[in-house]
Protein backbone atom coordinates (compact mmCIF):
# COMPACT_ATOMS: atom_id res chain seq x y z
CA UNK A 1 0.00 0.00 0.00
CA UNK A 2 1.10 3.45 -0.47
CA UNK A 3 2.44 4.77 2.35
CA UNK A 4 1.82 8.34 4.04
CA UNK A 5 4.49 10.65 3.64
CA UNK A 6 6.06 13.37 5.74
CA UNK A 7 7.95 15.59 3.92
CA UNK A 8 10.75 18.29 5.79
CA UNK A 9 10.52 21.78 4.46
CA UNK A 10 13.55 23.92 4.65
CA UNK A 11 13.75 27.81 3.50
CA UNK A 12 17.12 28.48 1.44
CA UNK A 13 18.04 32.31 1.13
CA UNK A 14 21.27 32.71 -0.57
CA UNK A 15 22.76 29.23 -0.22
CA UNK A 16 21.66 28.61 3.68
CA UNK A 17 18.85 27.46 5.63
CA UNK A 18 17.25 30.36 7.49
CA UNK A 19 14.77 30.67 10.16
CA UNK A 20 12.50 33.72 10.34
CA UNK A 21 12.33 35.13 13.80
CA UNK A 22 9.67 37.64 14.69
CA UNK A 23 11.02 41.49 14.62
CA UNK A 24 14.33 40.70 13.88
CA UNK A 25 14.49 39.09 10.51
CA UNK A 26 16.72 36.10 9.33
CA UNK A 27 18.70 34.01 11.41
CA UNK A 28 21.30 31.38 9.65
CA UNK A 29 20.51 28.05 10.97
CA UNK A 30 22.53 25.58 9.07
CA UNK A 31 23.86 24.24 6.11
CA UNK A 32 21.30 22.45 3.71
CA UNK A 33 23.11 19.93 2.76
CA UNK A 34 23.95 18.71 6.21
CA UNK A 35 20.15 19.26 7.36
CA UNK A 36 18.99 17.31 4.68
CA UNK A 37 20.89 14.69 5.00
CA UNK A 38 20.26 14.34 8.59
CA UNK A 39 16.22 14.37 7.83
CA UNK A 40 17.01 11.33 5.58
CA UNK A 41 18.75 9.72 7.60
CA UNK A 42 16.53 10.18 10.83
CA UNK A 43 13.72 9.18 8.38
CA UNK A 44 12.02 11.80 6.49
CA UNK A 45 10.28 11.13 2.96
CA UNK A 46 11.35 13.56 1.07
CA UNK A 47 12.54 17.16 1.53
CA UNK A 48 11.71 20.17 0.08
CA UNK A 49 14.28 23.44 -0.69
CA UNK A 50 12.53 26.77 -0.55
CA UNK A 51 14.15 29.50 -1.93
CA UNK A 52 13.36 32.75 -0.36
CA UNK A 53 16.27 35.20 -1.85
CA UNK A 54 14.94 38.27 -2.29
CA UNK A 55 17.74 38.67 -5.26
CA UNK A 56 19.19 37.26 -8.24
CA UNK A 57 22.73 36.85 -6.80
CA UNK A 58 21.20 35.17 -3.82
CA UNK A 59 18.53 32.62 -6.03
CA UNK A 60 22.35 31.89 -8.19
CA UNK A 61 23.54 30.15 -5.28
CA UNK A 62 20.10 27.53 -5.15
CA UNK A 63 21.59 25.97 -8.18
CA UNK A 64 24.98 24.28 -7.08
CA UNK A 65 23.12 23.93 -3.54
CA UNK A 66 20.47 21.67 -5.39
CA UNK A 67 23.29 19.55 -7.22
CA UNK A 68 25.42 19.83 -4.02
CA UNK A 69 22.59 18.10 -2.40
CA UNK A 70 20.99 15.65 -5.14
CA UNK A 71 24.61 14.20 -5.09
CA UNK A 72 24.16 13.15 -1.56
CA UNK A 73 20.87 12.91 -0.84
CA UNK A 74 19.06 9.48 -1.84
CA UNK A 75 15.49 11.18 -1.18
CA UNK A 76 13.28 13.31 -3.39
CA UNK A 77 14.35 16.47 -3.63
CA UNK A 78 11.12 19.57 -4.34
CA UNK A 79 12.79 23.19 -4.67
CA UNK A 80 10.30 26.01 -4.83
CA UNK A 81 10.38 29.76 -4.36
CA UNK A 82 10.94 31.99 -7.81
CA UNK A 83 10.35 29.22 -10.28
CA UNK A 84 9.15 30.98 -13.38
CA UNK A 85 9.54 29.73 -16.88
CA UNK A 86 9.67 26.40 -18.27
CA UNK A 87 13.06 26.96 -18.70
CA UNK A 88 13.76 27.66 -14.84
CA UNK A 89 11.98 23.82 -14.18
CA UNK A 90 14.49 22.43 -16.10
CA UNK A 91 17.16 24.15 -14.69
CA UNK A 92 16.09 23.40 -11.41
CA UNK A 93 15.51 19.66 -12.81
CA UNK A 94 19.42 19.00 -14.04
CA UNK A 95 20.58 20.62 -11.16
CA UNK A 96 18.82 17.92 -8.98
CA UNK A 97 15.39 18.16 -8.14
CA UNK A 98 13.26 15.84 -8.56
CA UNK A 99 9.92 18.09 -8.04
CA UNK A 100 9.39 21.68 -8.60
CA UNK A 101 7.26 23.57 -7.02
CA UNK A 102 5.51 26.42 -8.54
CA UNK A 103 3.44 29.14 -7.29
CA UNK A 104 2.91 32.80 -7.97
CA UNK A 105 4.02 32.37 -11.66
CA UNK A 106 1.51 29.32 -12.15
CA UNK A 107 -1.27 32.22 -11.32
CA UNK A 108 0.10 34.43 -13.98
CA UNK A 109 1.18 32.02 -16.51
CA UNK A 110 -1.30 28.99 -16.58
CA UNK A 111 0.27 27.24 -19.35
CA UNK A 112 3.23 27.24 -17.48
CA UNK A 113 1.97 24.09 -15.49
CA UNK A 114 0.98 22.41 -18.77
CA UNK A 115 4.45 23.40 -21.03
CA UNK A 116 6.27 22.06 -17.78
CA UNK A 117 4.18 18.54 -17.74
CA UNK A 118 4.59 17.98 -20.95
CA UNK A 119 8.09 18.32 -21.39
CA UNK A 120 9.39 16.77 -17.68
CA UNK A 121 6.03 14.58 -17.12
CA UNK A 122 3.45 15.36 -14.79
CA UNK A 123 5.03 13.97 -11.54
CA UNK A 124 7.26 16.68 -11.12
CA UNK A 125 5.07 19.26 -11.30
CA UNK A 126 4.17 20.84 -8.18
CA UNK A 127 1.46 23.02 -8.24
CA UNK A 128 1.75 25.59 -4.56
CA UNK A 129 -1.48 27.12 -3.19
CA UNK A 130 -1.25 29.49 -0.59
CA UNK A 131 -4.65 30.14 0.44
CA UNK A 132 -6.57 32.24 3.45
CA UNK A 133 -9.56 31.74 4.67
CA UNK A 134 -12.73 33.99 3.70
CA UNK A 135 -15.74 32.95 5.38
CA UNK A 136 -16.85 30.15 3.56
CA UNK A 137 -14.71 30.47 1.27
CA UNK A 138 -10.28 30.18 0.42
CA UNK A 139 -8.77 32.91 -1.52
CA UNK A 140 -5.67 32.02 -3.30
CA UNK A 141 -2.95 34.67 -2.51
CA UNK A 142 0.38 35.05 -4.09
CA UNK A 143 3.87 36.20 -3.47
CA UNK A 144 4.75 34.61 -0.34
CA UNK A 145 1.02 35.12 0.70
CA UNK A 146 0.95 38.94 0.38
CA UNK A 147 -1.41 39.55 -2.65
CA UNK A 148 -4.26 38.43 -2.85
CA UNK A 149 -5.87 37.00 -6.12
CA UNK A 150 -9.49 36.44 -7.58
CA UNK A 151 -9.42 32.99 -7.31
CA UNK A 152 -10.68 30.13 -5.16
CA UNK A 153 -8.71 27.69 -3.92
CA UNK A 154 -10.56 24.64 -4.60
CA UNK A 155 -11.63 25.94 -8.00
CA UNK A 156 -7.78 26.85 -8.56
CA UNK A 157 -6.56 23.53 -7.71
CA UNK A 158 -8.41 21.33 -9.81
CA UNK A 159 -7.67 23.71 -12.08
CA UNK A 160 -3.99 23.64 -12.03
CA UNK A 161 -4.61 19.40 -11.98
CA UNK A 162 -6.29 19.86 -14.91
CA UNK A 163 -3.44 21.53 -16.78
CA UNK A 164 -0.85 19.22 -15.59
CA UNK A 165 0.35 19.52 -12.11
CA UNK A 166 0.98 16.03 -10.44
CA UNK A 167 0.39 17.25 -6.86
CA UNK A 168 -0.54 20.24 -4.79
CA UNK A 169 0.99 21.32 -1.83
CA UNK A 170 -1.48 23.28 -0.07
CA UNK A 171 -0.49 26.08 2.67
CA UNK A 172 -2.86 27.74 4.83
CA UNK A 173 -1.78 31.24 5.31
CA UNK A 174 -3.91 31.47 8.64
CA UNK A 175 -2.43 28.72 10.04
CA UNK A 176 1.31 28.64 8.83
CA UNK A 177 3.27 29.18 11.74
CA UNK A 178 0.68 28.78 14.26
CA UNK A 179 1.11 25.72 15.18
CA UNK A 180 -2.63 25.24 16.07
CA UNK A 181 -2.57 22.51 13.61
CA UNK A 182 -3.53 22.09 9.93
CA UNK A 183 -6.95 23.97 8.23
CA UNK A 184 -8.58 20.13 7.57
CA UNK A 185 -11.57 22.10 5.76
CA UNK A 186 -9.41 23.40 3.35
CA UNK A 187 -7.37 20.41 3.15
CA UNK A 188 -10.39 17.99 2.79
CA UNK A 189 -12.05 20.66 0.71
CA UNK A 190 -9.17 19.80 -2.05
CA UNK A 191 -8.26 16.14 -1.46
CA UNK A 192 -11.78 15.45 -2.55
CA UNK A 193 -12.22 16.91 -5.85
CA UNK A 194 -8.89 16.21 -7.17
CA UNK A 195 -7.11 13.06 -8.17
CA UNK A 196 -3.44 14.08 -7.57
CA UNK A 197 -1.69 13.87 -4.39
CA UNK A 198 -2.82 16.55 -1.79
CA UNK A 199 0.41 17.80 0.43
CA UNK A 200 -1.05 19.54 3.54
CA UNK A 201 1.16 22.17 4.83
CA UNK A 202 1.06 24.84 7.69
CA UNK A 203 -0.07 24.72 10.98
CA UNK A 204 1.99 21.67 12.43
CA UNK A 205 2.10 22.20 16.17
CA UNK A 206 2.68 18.68 17.09
CA UNK A 207 2.21 14.89 16.20
CA UNK A 208 -1.88 14.45 16.50
CA UNK A 209 -1.94 17.45 14.00
CA UNK A 210 -0.27 15.82 11.30
CA UNK A 211 -2.26 12.64 11.86
CA UNK A 212 -5.53 14.82 11.51
CA UNK A 213 -4.07 16.21 8.70
CA UNK A 214 -3.62 13.01 6.93
CA UNK A 215 -7.10 11.00 8.36
CA UNK A 216 -9.48 13.85 8.89
CA UNK A 217 -7.96 16.05 5.67
CA UNK A 218 -7.26 13.18 3.78
CA UNK A 219 -3.79 14.92 2.42
CA UNK A 220 -1.27 12.22 1.16
CA UNK A 221 1.44 13.83 2.60
CA UNK A 222 2.22 16.34 5.27
CA UNK A 223 4.82 19.54 5.20
CA UNK A 224 6.53 19.83 8.37
CA UNK A 225 9.71 22.98 8.97
CA UNK A 226 9.44 24.46 12.63
CA UNK A 227 8.56 22.05 15.05
CA UNK A 228 11.15 19.61 13.82
CA UNK A 229 13.79 22.83 13.04
CA UNK A 230 12.98 24.22 17.23
CA UNK A 231 13.74 20.68 18.42
CA UNK A 232 10.15 20.47 19.69
CA UNK A 233 9.51 17.18 18.06
CA UNK A 234 11.93 14.38 15.78
CA UNK A 235 10.97 12.77 12.65
CA UNK A 236 11.09 9.28 14.44
CA UNK A 237 8.47 10.74 17.18
CA UNK A 238 6.14 11.78 14.40
CA UNK A 239 6.09 9.04 12.03
CA UNK A 240 6.13 6.35 15.55
CA UNK A 241 2.61 8.22 16.15
CA UNK A 242 1.14 8.06 12.63
CA UNK A 243 2.27 4.16 12.52
CA UNK A 244 0.42 3.72 16.17
CA UNK A 245 -2.69 5.43 14.27
CA UNK A 246 -2.95 2.78 12.22
CA UNK A 247 -1.68 5.16 9.00
CA UNK A 248 0.60 3.37 6.36
CA UNK A 249 4.15 4.43 7.22
CA UNK A 250 7.77 3.61 5.52
CA UNK A 251 9.80 2.43 8.00
CA UNK A 252 13.41 2.73 8.52
CA UNK A 253 14.57 0.87 11.36
CA UNK B 1 33.88 -1.41 -14.09
CA UNK B 2 32.30 1.28 -16.97
CA UNK B 3 28.81 2.28 -16.05
CA UNK B 4 27.20 4.22 -18.79
CA UNK B 5 24.03 6.06 -18.24
CA UNK B 6 21.96 6.69 -21.52
CA UNK B 7 21.13 9.96 -21.13
CA UNK B 8 17.61 11.37 -22.90
CA UNK B 9 17.77 14.78 -22.14
CA UNK B 10 14.99 15.19 -19.44
CA UNK B 11 16.53 15.66 -16.00
CA UNK B 12 18.08 14.71 -12.94
CA UNK B 13 20.96 12.06 -13.23
CA UNK B 14 23.36 13.41 -10.34
CA UNK B 15 21.81 11.53 -7.85
CA UNK B 16 21.41 8.50 -10.01
CA UNK B 17 25.45 8.83 -10.70
CA UNK B 18 26.70 9.16 -6.92
CA UNK B 19 24.40 6.33 -5.60
CA UNK B 20 26.40 4.02 -8.54
CA UNK B 21 29.71 5.43 -7.66
CA UNK B 22 29.40 4.11 -4.13
CA UNK B 23 29.86 0.61 -5.35
CA UNK B 24 33.68 -0.13 -5.57
CA UNK B 25 35.45 0.39 -8.67
CA UNK B 26 32.78 1.93 -10.57
CA UNK B 27 33.62 4.60 -13.23
CA UNK B 28 30.19 5.99 -14.28
CA UNK B 29 29.74 7.71 -17.87
CA UNK B 30 26.53 9.65 -19.04
CA UNK B 31 25.92 9.44 -22.86
CA UNK B 32 23.55 11.22 -25.17
CA UNK B 33 24.35 9.21 -28.25
CA UNK B 34 22.75 5.52 -27.67
CA UNK B 35 25.29 3.97 -30.08
CA UNK B 36 28.24 5.23 -28.01
CA UNK B 37 26.16 4.21 -25.11
CA UNK B 38 26.88 1.13 -25.47
CA UNK B 39 30.54 0.95 -25.32
CA UNK B 40 30.41 -0.10 -21.55
CA UNK B 41 30.39 -2.65 -19.40
CA UNK B 42 26.92 -1.85 -17.78
CA UNK B 43 24.27 0.14 -19.62
CA UNK B 44 21.26 1.95 -17.53
CA UNK B 45 18.72 3.34 -18.80
CA UNK B 46 17.56 6.03 -16.33
CA UNK B 47 14.01 7.30 -15.27
CA UNK B 48 13.24 11.08 -16.30
CA UNK B 49 11.42 12.11 -19.20
CA UNK B 50 8.51 10.85 -21.29
CA UNK B 51 8.41 7.88 -23.18
CA UNK B 52 7.57 9.52 -26.99
CA UNK B 53 10.47 11.93 -26.43
CA UNK B 54 13.08 9.02 -25.13
CA UNK B 55 12.15 6.30 -28.06
CA UNK B 56 13.19 9.22 -30.53
CA UNK B 57 16.64 10.00 -28.87
CA UNK B 58 16.62 5.82 -28.73
CA UNK B 59 15.68 5.28 -31.81
CA UNK B 60 19.18 5.52 -33.92
CA UNK B 61 20.46 2.85 -32.07
CA UNK B 62 17.39 1.09 -30.71
CA UNK B 63 18.19 -2.14 -33.11
CA UNK B 64 21.94 -2.14 -31.69
CA UNK B 65 21.08 -1.80 -27.99
CA UNK B 66 18.99 -4.69 -28.41
CA UNK B 67 21.12 -6.87 -30.08
CA UNK B 68 23.70 -5.83 -27.02
CA UNK B 69 21.13 -7.22 -24.48
CA UNK B 70 20.27 -10.23 -26.52
CA UNK B 71 24.14 -10.86 -26.21
CA UNK B 72 24.55 -10.78 -22.26
CA UNK B 73 25.30 -6.79 -22.07
CA UNK B 74 24.43 -6.33 -18.75
CA UNK B 75 21.51 -3.21 -18.24
CA UNK B 76 19.43 -1.39 -15.64
CA UNK B 77 16.20 0.07 -16.89
CA UNK B 78 14.44 2.27 -13.85
CA UNK B 79 10.86 3.73 -14.19
CA UNK B 80 10.64 5.12 -17.48
CA UNK B 81 13.77 2.93 -18.10
CA UNK B 82 11.99 0.20 -17.61
CA UNK B 83 9.24 1.20 -19.57
CA UNK B 84 11.79 1.54 -23.04
CA UNK B 85 12.97 -2.72 -22.28
CA UNK B 86 9.34 -3.26 -23.52
CA UNK B 87 7.80 -2.79 -27.11
CA UNK B 88 5.25 0.05 -27.04
CA UNK B 89 3.40 2.34 -24.95
CA UNK B 90 -0.15 4.55 -24.31
CA UNK B 91 2.22 7.73 -23.56
CA UNK B 92 3.77 8.27 -26.59
CA UNK B 93 4.61 6.80 -29.83
CA UNK B 94 8.13 5.15 -30.78
CA UNK B 95 9.22 1.86 -30.23
CA UNK B 96 10.68 0.61 -27.38
CA UNK B 97 13.62 -2.21 -27.19
CA UNK B 98 11.05 -4.94 -27.14
CA UNK B 99 13.49 -7.17 -24.90
CA UNK B 100 10.67 -7.71 -22.44
CA UNK B 101 7.28 -8.77 -24.08
CA UNK B 102 4.43 -6.29 -23.27
CA UNK B 103 2.86 -3.36 -23.29
CA UNK B 104 3.25 -0.06 -21.47
CA UNK B 105 -0.13 1.42 -19.87
CA UNK B 106 -1.67 4.18 -17.81
CA UNK B 107 -2.64 3.01 -14.43
CA UNK B 108 -5.77 1.94 -13.28
CA UNK B 109 -6.36 3.50 -10.16
CA UNK B 110 -8.01 6.87 -8.96
CA UNK B 111 -4.66 8.85 -8.12
CA UNK B 112 -2.06 9.10 -10.67
CA UNK B 113 0.46 9.77 -10.58
CA UNK B 114 1.56 7.64 -7.78
CA UNK B 115 3.85 9.54 -6.22
CA UNK B 116 5.53 8.44 -2.99
CA UNK B 117 6.75 4.82 -1.13
CA UNK B 118 5.01 1.78 -1.69
CA UNK B 119 5.71 -1.69 -0.89
CA UNK B 120 7.48 -4.18 -3.21
CA UNK B 121 5.94 -7.84 -3.12
CA UNK B 122 7.42 -11.46 -4.04
CA UNK B 123 10.61 -9.44 -4.42
CA UNK B 124 12.67 -11.85 -6.07
CA UNK B 125 14.99 -9.27 -8.20
CA UNK B 126 18.11 -10.00 -6.52
CA UNK B 127 19.73 -12.57 -4.68
CA UNK B 128 21.96 -10.14 -2.36
CA UNK B 129 19.82 -7.44 -1.52
CA UNK B 130 15.86 -7.76 -0.53
CA UNK B 131 13.39 -4.34 -1.20
CA UNK B 132 11.33 -2.84 1.69
CA UNK B 133 9.61 0.26 1.09
CA UNK B 134 10.67 2.20 -2.10
CA UNK B 135 9.88 5.69 -3.60
CA UNK B 136 7.66 5.83 -6.92
CA UNK B 137 7.25 8.58 -9.05
CA UNK B 138 4.87 7.36 -12.34
CA UNK B 139 1.51 7.13 -14.90
CA UNK B 140 2.37 4.45 -16.43
CA UNK B 141 3.09 0.84 -15.73
CA UNK B 142 4.48 -2.64 -17.73
CA UNK B 143 2.02 -5.07 -18.50
CA UNK B 144 4.53 -7.57 -19.01
CA UNK B 145 3.33 -10.79 -20.81
CA UNK B 146 5.72 -13.90 -19.65
CA UNK B 147 5.12 -13.26 -16.09
CA UNK B 148 7.88 -15.52 -15.02
CA UNK B 149 9.88 -12.67 -15.97
CA UNK B 150 8.44 -10.79 -12.77
CA UNK B 151 10.36 -10.76 -10.45
CA UNK B 152 8.37 -8.20 -7.98
CA UNK B 153 4.66 -6.48 -8.06
CA UNK B 154 3.11 -3.64 -5.95
CA UNK B 155 -0.05 -2.62 -5.52
CA UNK B 156 -1.54 0.76 -5.98
CA UNK B 157 -5.68 0.99 -5.52
CA UNK B 158 -6.10 -2.04 -6.63
CA UNK B 159 -3.84 -1.96 -9.65
CA UNK B 160 -1.01 -4.52 -9.41
CA UNK B 161 1.81 -4.14 -11.33
CA UNK B 162 5.57 -5.06 -12.32
CA UNK B 163 7.48 -3.72 -9.76
CA UNK B 164 10.68 -5.38 -11.74
CA UNK B 165 11.40 -7.66 -14.42
CA UNK B 166 14.19 -9.84 -15.43
CA UNK B 167 15.60 -11.65 -17.59
CA UNK B 168 19.47 -12.73 -17.85
CA UNK B 169 21.58 -9.50 -16.92
CA UNK B 170 18.64 -6.91 -17.91
CA UNK B 171 16.63 -5.28 -14.65
CA UNK B 172 14.02 -3.21 -15.18
CA UNK B 173 12.58 -1.60 -12.03
CA UNK B 174 9.51 0.79 -12.01
CA UNK B 175 11.05 2.81 -9.05
CA UNK B 176 13.45 4.53 -7.96
CA UNK B 177 16.39 2.73 -6.52
CA UNK B 178 18.38 6.19 -6.27
CA UNK B 179 15.62 7.89 -4.13
CA UNK B 180 14.59 5.13 -1.89
CA UNK B 181 17.56 5.92 0.20
CA UNK B 182 19.89 2.98 1.84
CA UNK B 183 17.35 0.69 0.62
CA UNK B 184 17.44 1.32 -2.64
CA UNK B 185 21.57 2.28 -2.51
CA UNK B 186 22.54 -1.39 -1.67
CA UNK B 187 19.83 -2.20 -4.47
CA UNK B 188 22.22 -0.98 -6.74
CA UNK B 189 25.15 -1.76 -5.52
CA UNK B 190 23.99 -5.41 -5.00
CA UNK B 191 22.87 -5.13 -9.07
CA UNK B 192 26.15 -4.39 -9.76
CA UNK B 193 27.83 -6.60 -7.69
CA UNK B 194 25.73 -9.36 -9.50
CA UNK B 195 25.96 -8.61 -13.04
CA UNK B 196 29.38 -7.61 -12.98
CA UNK B 197 31.67 -8.57 -15.49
Amino acid sequence: MLSRRLIVCLDVKGGRVVKGVQFEGLRDVGDPVALALRYEEEGADEVTFLDISASAEERETLWDLVQRTAERLFIPLTVGGGVRTVDDVGRALRAGADKVSINSAAVATPELLTGCAERFGAQCVVASIDAKREGDRYRVYTHGGRRPTDLDAVAWAKECVRRGAGEVLLTSIDRDGARTGYDLELTRAVADVVDVPVIASGGAGRAEHVRDALTLGGADAALVAGILHDGLTTVGALKTLLRDSGLPIRSTS
Amino acid sequence: MRVTLFDYGAGNLHSLAKALTTAPDVEVRVQEDPLRALDTDVLVLPGVGAFGSAAARLAPGREAMRKALDAGLPCLGICLGMQLLFEESDEGAGAGLGYFQGRVTRLAARHVPQIGWNDVEEDAALESAKLASVYYAHSFVCRAMEPREVVGWTTHEGDRFPASVRRGKVLGVQFHPEKSSRVGVRFLQAFLKEVAP
